[in-house]
């Protein structure tokens, strides 16, 4: 299982990756898009979004199930990643760099994990 | 909670890397490493293994087995054959489904019930209960035999690697057999749950299910699990217990008629008599009609129905979520999710279909029953209106050996022909017809059995003055049986009809000649409606009844389209009140040979039918039809049965070469007579019924269904042409059919020879007639022939008995007439099929050899060549201004 030592991590199996003081890119993670199967389609957030720490802001849908992405942070959405929503098998296929979403004026976090946190966590 | 039961296959799984679930109490692959998006597409383009042991397995027997079945199925046990299986519901007293089940019939008194896992405990408990006021009995094998299905357009090459070549099943749905897969005895149902149109399920003892599994594996089908069975079966609209039967997502219980399939699937027939949930099954079936009717003024006993749906938007639709349309809630999603598919290109037969992928949202709703196709509605999909659509099916499967899915699209508007000056056309499609005249008179070797270029006295003939004409004309007995004709003018055409019919009558070997039928159809359509009208004519009072039983040749098996409920007989046939299908059976074929009658397996068939009128006669045909024997049998049997041999192709080759028919016991000949016969297209009757006999009557019968029966006006330019065909047929016949003949059999010889698989058996030649059959390959039979017509050679590919249709065809038929009559013998034919192994073999392009070879022979043998007739021609060509 892939876990990027520089990412945090949510128990909801969504990553954080800051790319600024205050701004950062959200996804899923390996494991989280291993358990949902192939993915089939993303219902993406928009530009402007107001998004809140640990509160669905997009869902994934997978042949049998949708399921919430939940947000690791409270801020707004800068730019989303709207290539996935053609390609969703990209969350698949390369987890860390299908990105969901850029957030901004970021001004809390959800509860984080670090990669070794992370990797317990999932194993229990 | 109570533990999981395992298949005889969970090992195989497991070590497989699947992910197993829990599915109605048993452990199951929902998918495994490939998962599900790739295992659906796997199936749709190869093929796919899918456990179904988990399934009830249920053997009922004993001597009220039937009265039993009839009384707890919603279908008509008695309607299954031998090595047959049929889709049935098991309703309860309020015409709802328990469940659905299988019903097959692998031996004669032995029906094996297959039902959901799921229901299983629920099913037998409600079985059991009624099986109590039967002498009957119930075994549930379900541990005892594994269950694999074998789903996808390479299941049958797959499979008859492990059968050493064997036919599986024959090639139509529902049809079953017992084999042997090296050395181990299966069952084999050609049934399934993807919609595949090609697609097994093999039934195999316990100790063997690890073993074919992973033989088949082997030889590259590739295992999915229930997620992509799951999505298969959605896109192919096929019913799932739990969400199109039972409850609907308001908890209501679904009516059974409310699931597309039940029209198939329920059966009112007397004979199946009462059984549970007839009444409101019968209501429902009321209401279902109305509905098809568009009469929506009482939706009481089926208010909803299952339709299928398309999501616009993008989205994904889930069961349960709300459908409306305008603002109205009208039903629910029963199932929805992504489906993939293949996307194609290209139209009709030159669809090509492409690696690249695509998904789509599709689904299956309830929804009120006054909801149309097209309808466009929203879905409530967690808060957002989603635009959606009722389509009329995802997916079709009558293009094998593939299904092909049907993206949902709006009818696009039909362009008009544009108005304006159209001189430029006109000249345009002169230079067209020239082309085209050009190219497949001086250019194209031409090997359709069916088509025939008449000679120049045929065409001028035809063309000439006649051709514009009214020539009605009926026999009146206050005359003496004289043919009165209602218009003037007709002096010539009527002794040129009265020579034709003497010309065909020498031909046949006939005692009477109709000659007015324009088609080898229309003249099989007047026999039909003359039969069904001498078996009513001493009782016109009441509804008149249809023939039957007809023992004829299954189209699969080459029979002709003329002679088929589908075709020709399609409004003369009886339905078999017992059965409720079409009252027709078929001639066995012998094993060894399929292109071949069996006599004696064709004796027990009319022992059991006792059929009331025989159809000799085949479209695909190598060999001679039994006539003699089977006419001898039926004397012998004291049936009064009446004998025909279709013999539209064959027409041309009565005589010494081939068969005499009317001396081997035929009493009606049809034909068309323009496949091996010289004329232009028409047909011809000609009957053995002499004056004075009882069945004279059912002459004068067909002749009044020739005219006024299907003609008014008969063609009388082609009826000219035809009486030059006779007079050169009955001149030329016997060198003609004897090159025919021999032509046939040198050329399937050479075919052989340069490396083709010719069908047929090699100890007579390969055939008999005219045609030779070569097999290029399941499924690649229209390649080959569009890539031959490519190269200048016409010929047509040919679905083999073993096929499932033309798009699955897998052979070329070929005919050696027409380019038998421009001069070809055994050296030409010789040299045409090096030239056809080198293009379909090896992909030459051979088009210059073609014509090279053809521009020898565009002279027209067995035609009168003699001077004066050539200066009469030019007069008739001079005068006519043609």
């Amino acid at each position: 299982m892939n876990i990027p030592a520089e990412l945090k991590y949510t128990k909801d199996h969504e990553w954080i990756k800051m790319v600024g003081d205050a701004t950062a890119l959200v996804g899923i993670t390996d494991f989280a898009q291993s358990e949902l199967g192939d993915l089939v389609f993303i219902n993406l957030p928009q530009e402007g979004d107001e998004v809140t720490a640990e509160e669905s802001f997009c869902d994934v849908e997978s042949v049998k199930a949708v399921s919430d992405v939940m947000s690791p942070c409270t801020g707004v959405v800068e730019e989303v990643h709207t290539e996935l929503e053609d390609e969703p098998q990209m969350l698949n296929e390369d987890p860390y760099e299908a990105w969901i979403a850029r957030i901004r004026d970021i001004t809390a976090y959800g509860e984080l994990m670090t990669a070794e946190e992370y990797e317990a966590y999932i194993q229990k | 909670m109570p533990e999981l039961k395992r298949t005889q296959l969970y090992d195989v799984h497991v070590a497989a890397g699947a992910t197993m679930v829990d599915f109605g109490g048993w452990e199951m692959p929902i998918k495994y490493p490939t998962d599900i998006v790739a295992e659906h597409l796997y199936t749709r383009h190869f093929c796919s293994l899918f456990d179904v042991s988990h399934m009830g397995r249920v053997l009922v027997e004993g001597p009220e087995t039937v009265p039993f079945l009839q009384h707890v199925l919603s279908s008509n046990v008695k309607a299954l054959d031998l090595n047959q299986a049929q889709y049935a519901i098991i309703p309860n007293e309020t015409g709802g489904a328990v469940d659905d089940a299988y019903l097959y019939r692998f031996e004669e008194d032995r029906y094996l019930l297959v039902v959901n896992a799921a229901n299983t405990d629920k099913d037998l408990a409600h079985l059991s209960e009624q099986i109590k006021n039967y002498d009957a009995k119930m075994t549930v094998i379900t541990g005892d035999w594994a269950a694999i299905a074998v789903q996808g357009p390479k299941a049958k090459e797959i499979l008859q690697k492990l059968s050493g070549g064997e036919a599986i099943t024959e090639p139509v749905k529902n049809a079953l057999n017992t084999l042997a897969f090296e050395g181990r005895t299966v069952r084999v149902a050609k049934t399934g749950y993807t919609g595949e149109p090609i697609g097994y399920e093999v039934y195999i003892e316990t100790a063997e299910a690890a073993w074919l599994w992973n033989r088949l594996v082997e030889l590259g089908a590739r295992p999915a699990g229930l997620g992509a069975r799951d999505t298969c079966r959605l896109e192919a609209c096929l019913p799932l217990y739990g969400h199109e039967m039972g409850d609907d997502p308001e908890g209501k219980e679904i009516p059974i008629f409310a699931v597309p399939l039940a029209k198939f699937a329920v059966s009112f027939s007397e004979q199946k008599g009462d059984f549970i949930g007839r009444e409101p099954l019968a209501k429902q079936y009321e209401a279902f009609k109305r509905i098809q009717n568009r009469d929506f003024s009482d939706l009481t006993d089926l208010p909803r129905r299952i339709l299928p749906i398309t999501l616009l938007d993008k989205g994904v639709m889930r069961a349960g979520m709300p459908v409306y349309k305008g603002g109205r809630l009208i039903g629910y999603v029963t199932s929805g999710t992504m489906v993939p598919y293949y996307r194609h290109e290209g139209e009709g037969l030159q669809t090509v279909i492409l690696e690249e992928t695509a998904k789509r949202s599709i689904g299956l709703a309830i929804v009120d029953s006054d909801t149309l196709e097209d309808d466009e509605v929203t879905i409530d999909v967690r808060g957002r209106r989603l635009k959606a659509v009722i389509a009329p099916y995802h997916m079709r499967v009558d293009a094998p050996p593939f299904a092909r899915p049907i993206l949902y699209r709006p009818d696009g508007e039909e362009a008009a022909a544009p108005s304006g000056d159209r001189a430029p056309k006109v000249l345009e499609l002169l230079g067209r017809a020239v082309e085209n005249h050009v190219w497949r008179q001086e250019k194209c070797v031409n090997l359709i059995p069916s088509e025939m270029t008449p000679s120049r006295a045929v065409r001028l003939l035809c063309a000439s003055d006649p051709s514009f004409r009214y020539a009605e004309h009926k026999k009146v007995k206050s005359f003496y049986d004289a043919d009165v004709f209602y218009y003037q003018g007709t002096e010539f055409i009527d002794e040129v009809e009265r020579l034709l019919v003497e010309e065909m009558k020498a031909f046949l070997g006939s005692a009477e000649a109709e000659t007015r039928c324009i088609s080898g159809q229309m003249s099989n359509t007047c026999v039909f409606s003359a039969l069904m009208d001498w078996k009513n004519h001493l009782n016109r009072k009441q509804d008149p009844r249809r023939l039957g039983y007809v023992l004829n040749n299954h189209i699969i098996k080459g029979g002709h389209l003329s002679a088929q409920p589908m075709g020709a007989l399609h409004d003369y046939i009886a339905i078999d009140p017992v059965t409720e299908r079409q009252a027709v059976v078929n001639f066995p074929v012998c094993r060894d040979n399929i292109y071949k009658i069996d006599v004696e397996e064709t004796k027990k068939v009319i022992d059991q039918y006792r059929p009331e009128f025989i159809i000799f006669g085949k479209s695909m045909v190598l060999h001679k039809e039994p006539v003699a024997a089977i006419r001898k049998y039926v004397d012998e049997m004291g049936l009064q049965t009446t004998i025909m041999y279709d013999m539209a192709h064959v027409l041309g080759l009565i005589g010494d070469h081939f068969q005499k028919p009317f001396q081997e016991g035929a009493e009606i000949v049809t034909g068309s007579t323009h496949k091996t016969f010289f004329g232009p297209q028409r047909g011809v009757v000609g009957v053995n019924y002499k004056k004075g006999e009882l069945k004279y009557g059912l002459w004068e019968t067909i002749e009044t269904r020739a005219f006024p029966g299907s003609v008014s006006n008969h063609h009388l330019g082609t009826q000219l042409g035809l009486l030059m065909a006779a007079y050169e047929m009955n001149q030329f016949k016997d060198e003609y059919q004897a090159a025919v003949i021999s032509n046939a059999k040198s050329f399937a010889r050479s075919l052989k020879a340069a490396g083709l698989d010719v069908a047929g058996d090699p100890a007579i030649g390969y055939t008999e007639t005219h045609q030779v059959i070569v097999n290029v390959g399941y499924g690649t039979g229209p390649d080959a022939a569009m890539r031959l017509e490519r190269n200048n050679i016409i010929c047509n590919y040919q679905a083999t008995p073993e096929e499932e249709g033309f798009t699955a065809s897998g052979a070329l038929r070929i005919g050696v007439n027409e380019m038998t009559r421009f001069g070809f013998g055994p050296k030409e034919f010789d040299q045409l099929a090096q030239i056809m192994a080198d293009c379909i073999l090896r992909g030459r392009e051979v088009g210059g050899d073609v014509a090279k070879l053809r521009s020898g022979y565009t002279e027209m043998k067995y035609c009168f060549h003699e001077a004066q007739v050539m200066d009469a021609l030019n007069e008739l060509a001079k005068k006519s201004g043609i």
